[in-house]
């Protein structure tokens, strides 16, 4: 096979199904895996979840992971913070003339290996070639299928007044590892993406406690945009302890160089859970004891005072709202 | 805070109870820590905390933005700028806007490294934006030093760089004190300022934690209190009486001081900094033959009068409305240390939209 | 106006320093100050090391204190 994608590899013959055959169906196969035009699936009767993603990033790899890894994990996560079990996935590639060959197929490889630890299977996929400068490399679209647990009902809108708010891990890795991945700013710093598949997390934290109110993923915008989602949609304040907030030395290190705020750059293996005050400590016990979890924290409280915003106790115990995340993130410098 | 019977500068601040007192906190990140730490929210009613003109990008008038953006999208210029300076709204557009139509805009984090960039890229023609006050003057004139020393003709500065001392003179009546930013005397020294007591002009330097910004709001209230004429270093572990005297020098070797104008404030004399005629050929206004643009400010921005003091940007007619970080009207809006932007992302209250 | 890091000298060469502050490291320019060491403590502002730092602010602001 050739050593990068053609356009012939988009044109539906010979080099179409080489690819497929060669890069995509050595890496998904299995018995569900269609070689027709939809996948046929036997579903269990219940409440099933559906999510759709596409994921863009540039560079495509990164430490910690690549944009077949990511892929995987945002449509995954998604599922999970609905309580849903994640099963199938499909997957629809658009590939940059001249894409190096080997690594479409890390990337492949990756989303393999992802899948697997995630539990769910790849059922279906597309591929499409771009001209040179039409996509910036490879972008990749998932769509999934999960099956919610009995009884769990999580959602945005369901946070109280008096609820805990729990963050999984230390906040802005994956935001901050693509910052220094893309070496615009001459920075060098020992940081690896979150990108994690979480559905092991949650099924932890609904095995713990049976009142989860809100699970969501903290992902662009990071931990700060989630937060002003929910306040909003619950209708609720959000109180934070600024220093409870876990942020890894070396994140906080370059924030400081660039004038950033780790609490808006993105994760992508990172939750932010709301459940009732006394089931907090116990949801964090077992979140501590997870692979992707360690240093879950408590990082606030749900108020019924200031609906909408996101309100910190600082580091000198004034109170002060969190500003609300909006527009290009633009390193501060003068 | 509170050893032993020593006072705590949070008490001396929460317990003042004298006559109003106005103090400018002259430095955009004092602006932005003073917010992001909640200490406006502790202050005593009779202590009013002006945010002054110092921050580079809120300063820089919308004509040095048409400059930018004509270099950009006339001359086939790549920009090279701060972050904070992309979408400062210009007279039309803004870089972003320009950006948006094609132009090459790079943020990057120091301007030595606009340098490296132009080294890398011989086929275009580089402009680094030099904005900022003497703590980031420096990094440009070395920048300009690079470029010489390594022969690269594709690299300029269009300069908008300022001095503060003249003007603390022209803001004397604005505030009964400044607190002084702690990293411009790191370069120019402390007693750059100390020198000011004899014109009646009161501060204190001052650092950045919350330690040092509290301690310093105290020094200044007591000093106030005293009625006489003071100044304190409140930084010494950073900013020393003569300041760096390399910087000052590479400064005077290849900047020169002129008029300039800031935004909001007009021109106040021998307050900027230009390169000297010998580096001509890095001074993208005489490279490009740059037109002599003055530039069209919003009408109903008030930026000018919040930057000295003289109205809060509450009492400005878009502040909220037509004007909101993410489709600023005036300067003070776009960096995150402007002072309507901060008022804007720390407001308690929602406004009448 | 100017954000400044406080980071440490890891080494200093031709007049730049490699910086560490909390694990993310930068070359900066030493030039505008005139006495540096591996182990010196420097704020970093828009990649020149404007000032050695000397203290810490709490020393530093205990000190003040004392004096009112």
């Amino acid at each position: 096979m050739s050593k990068t994608v053609t356009l012939a590899h988009g044109a539906g013959g010979k080099q179409t199904s080489e690819l497929i055959h060669e890069v995509f169906e050595s890496h998904f196969k299995n018995p569900l895996f269609t070689a027709d035009d939809a996948a046929i699936l036997e579903i269990e009767p219940g409440k099933l979840a559906m999510s759709t993603d596409g994921f863009i990033v540039s560079p495509y790899e990164f430490p910690g992971g690549n944009v077949g890894k990511l892929s995987i994990c945002g449509t995954v996560n998604d599922l999970s913070c609905m309580g849903a079990e994640p099963l199938y996935l499909t997957c629809a590639f658009v590939i940059e003339e001249g894409f190096p060959m080997d690594k479409l197929e890390e990337i492949a490889a990756a989303m393999e290996k992802t899948a697997a630890e995630a539990g769910v299977r790849i059922v279906a996929g597309d591929t499409k070639v771009a001209g040179k400068g039409q996509v910036d490399g490879v972008f990749i679209t998932t769509t999934g299928i999960g099956r919610i647990r009995d009884g769990v009902r999580t959602g945005g809108a369901l946070a109280k007044p008096g609820d805990a708010v729990i963050v999984t891990g230390d906040v802005g890795r994956h935001g901050c590892t693509i910052l220094l991945a893309r070496n615009e700013y001459g920075i060098e710093a020992d940081v690896d993406s979150d990108c994690a598949p979480l559905w092991g997390t949650v099924s932890s934290v609904l095995d713990a406690s049976d009142d989860i109110h809100v699970i969501r993923d903290a992902t662009r915008g990071g931990v700060g945009t989630v937060l002003y989602e929910i306040a909003e949609q619950s209708n609720v304040g959000v109180r934070i302890e600024a220093e409870a907030v876990p942020v890894d030395d070396a994140v906080k290190g370059v924030c400081g160089m660039l004038g950033l705020e780790p609490l808006y750059l993105a994760c992508e293996g990172r939750l932010v859970i709301i459940a009732p005050r006394e089931e907090a400590d116990g949801i964090v016990e077992v979140l501590r004891k997870g692979k992707y979890s360690g240093n879950a924290a408590i990082i606030g409280e749900i108020t019924e005072d200031m609906p909408g915003k996101v309100v910190m106790t600082t580091e000198i115990g004034a109170e002060t709202l969190l500003p609300q995340p909006g527009g290009e993130l633009l390193p501060r410098i003068c | 805070m509170a050893e032993g019977n020593k006072v705590s500068a949070r008490e001396i601040i929460e317990n003042y109870r004298g006559p109003k007192l106005r103090i400018m906190e002259v430095c955009g990140t004092h602006t932005h820590e003073i917010f992001r730490l909640g200490i406006r929210n502790i202050l005593p009613e009779n202590i009013e905390l002006i945010s002054g003109p110092g921050c580079p990008v809120c300063v820089t008038p919308v004509g040095f933005i048409d400059e930018a953006v004509y270099l950009a999208q006339k001359c086939g210029c790549t920009i090279t700028t701060f972050g904070d300076l992309i979408r400062v709204p210009g007279t039309e557009k803004s870089l972003a806007g320009a950006r948006s139509e094609g132009a090459k805009v790079q943020p990057v984090y120091t301007p030595t490294d606009a340098v490296q960039y132009a080294e890398e890229h011989p086929d275009e023609q580089v402009v680094f934006l030099a904005v900022g006050f003497e703590t980031t003057t420096p990094s440009a004139c070395l920048a300009v030093r690079m470029a010489k020393d390594k022969g690269i003709k594709n690299f300029s500065l269009l300069t908008a760089n300022k001095t503060m001392t003249n003007a603390y003179r022209a803001l004397k009546g604005s505030a009964d004190a400044f607190l002084y930013p702690g990293h411009v005397n790191a370069v120019t020294g402390a007693d750059s300022c100390a020198q000011l007591v004899d014109e009646g002009i009161y501060g204190v330097v001052c650092g950045f934690t919350a330690r040092e910004i509290l301690t310093a709001l105290a020094v200044t209230i007591r000093g106030l209190e005293k009625g006489e004429p003071f100044f304190r270093n409140c930084y010494p572990r950073v900013v020393t009486d003569e300041g760096s005297i390399s910087g000052k020098k590479i400064m005077e070797e290849f900047m020169e001081p002129c008029d300039s104008e800031w935004r909001g404030l007009g021109v106040i004399p021998q307050s900027g900094l230009r390169l000297r005629s010998e580096f001509a050929e890095y001074d993208a206004r005489v490279k490009y033959k740059l037109p002599e643009m003055k530039g069209k400010p919003n009408p109903a921005c008030r930026c000018g009068e919040v930057l000295q003091g003289k109205c809060t940007p509450a009492d400005c007619k878009v502040f909220g409305k037509g004007c909101t970080p993410l489709h600023p009207v005036g300067a003070c809006m776009v960096s995150n240390e402007g002072t309507c932007a901060a008022w804007y992302a720390y407001r308690r209250e929602n406004i009448n939209e | 106006m100017c954000v400044g890091l406080p980071a440490r000298v890891v080494n200093i060469k031709d007049g730049m320093a490699l910086v560490d502050a909390s694990g993310a490291r930068r070359q900066v320019s030493a030039e505008l100050i005139d006495e540096l060491d591996p182990g010196d403590y420097v704020m970093v502002h828009a990649g020149v090391a404007i000032a050695k730092i000397t203290a810490d602010d709490e020393e530093e602001t205990d000190a003040l204190l004392g004096e009112l």
